[in-house]
């Protein structure tokens, strides 16, 4: 019964991981996709996300090397956390607050680094490319 | 349906024949998807596909528009994100109400009233906010239903 174990720390870990408010209800819809004819959809969705987002945070950095950028393009699957700094991204971008963007920016950089581990270890997968 | 890559790419559900089932309805409602953000296309197909729809998606406007002008009543509902490079859903509207009779949905993470009230006035049958539940792409085949019935009352009373 090797996989029990495995499985308990699995699922504490993925409790872990809604509490602290890292995933909610969106991240459930996406299992609830899941299924036989697709039984790694979740993983291949976060997956997705985290190469089309990594190349979309390497453009906003670049860009933030001259001036703020529009964020509304940038989409989250649930993350709540990254979900909240991108507002107040958006926010200072509105306002012009240069400062208050480089470091929302920054934060959301962080959040989101924060998150892809805790994902890469829940799936046991890494995300390509490292960022 | 034939996959293409142009500038954009599609790629189309497999069918196993022309969409008849009115039995079935609203099972094999053909439904055209289009969103530059391929982690949303990914998920909207899913989530089509387990309603039942029959799923063709693209990840540009001009892809899309092209797809429909081949395929003249080859769909019944057309779902666009608004913010997307190049031809946005407003101008994909636009191009899909004047040239054929379409219900469009738009869909976005922007749910600011203007861009809403934007996507009304410009004629989308309804607007979305991101995420979208399951649970509002099982009713989207009401917007079909609606135009049809709209369009006969009209002919009636013309």
């Amino acid at each position: 019964m090797e996989r029990n174990p495995m499985r308990r720390q699995l699922a504490s870990l993925r409790k872990s991981l809604f509490d602290q408010g890292y995933l909610d209800e969106q991240f459930m819809e996406l299992e609830q996709l899941q299924d036989d004819a697709n039984p790694n959809f979740v993983e291949e969705v976060v997956t997705l996300y985290y190469r089309d987002s990594a190349r979309l945070i390497l453009n906003l950095d670049h860009a933030l090397e001259r001036r703020p950028l529009d964020f509304s393009k940038l989409d989250d699957i649930g993350a709540k956390k990254v979900k909240a700094e991108s507002t107040l991204f958006r926010e200072y971008c509105k306002s012009g607050n240069a400062e208050g963007c480089m470091r929302t920016f920054q934060q959301l950089k962080k959040e989101y680094a924060t998150l892809r581990k805790k994902l890469e270890t829940y799936f046991q997968v890494p995300f390509f490319p490292p960022i | 349906m034939n996959s293409s890559n142009g500038n954009g790419s599609m790629s189309t559900a497999s069918s196993s024949g022309a969409w008849d089932g009115r039995d079935q309805f609203p099972a094999g409602l053909r439904v055209l998807v289009v969103d530059d953000d391929p982690t949303c296309l990914m998920i909207f197909e899913k989530m089509l596909k387990t309603c039942l729809y029959q799923v063709t998606k693209c990840n540009k406007a001009e892809t899309a528009l092209s797809v429909l002008r081949e395929h003249k009543n080859g769909f019944d509902i057309v779902i666009s994100d608004v913010h997307m490079p190049d031809m946005d859903g407003f101008e994909l509207l636009k191009h899909i109400d004047s040239e054929m009779d379409l219900p469009v949905i738009l869909i976005s993470a922007d749910a600011t009233k203007q861009i809403v009230m934007k996507g009304v006035t410009y004629g989308a049958c309804d607007y979305l906010i991101k995420p979208v539940r399951i649970e509002t792409l099982k009713n989207i085949w009401q917007h079909v239903v609606r135009k049809k019935a709209r369009n006969t009352l009209l002919e009636i009373k013309y």
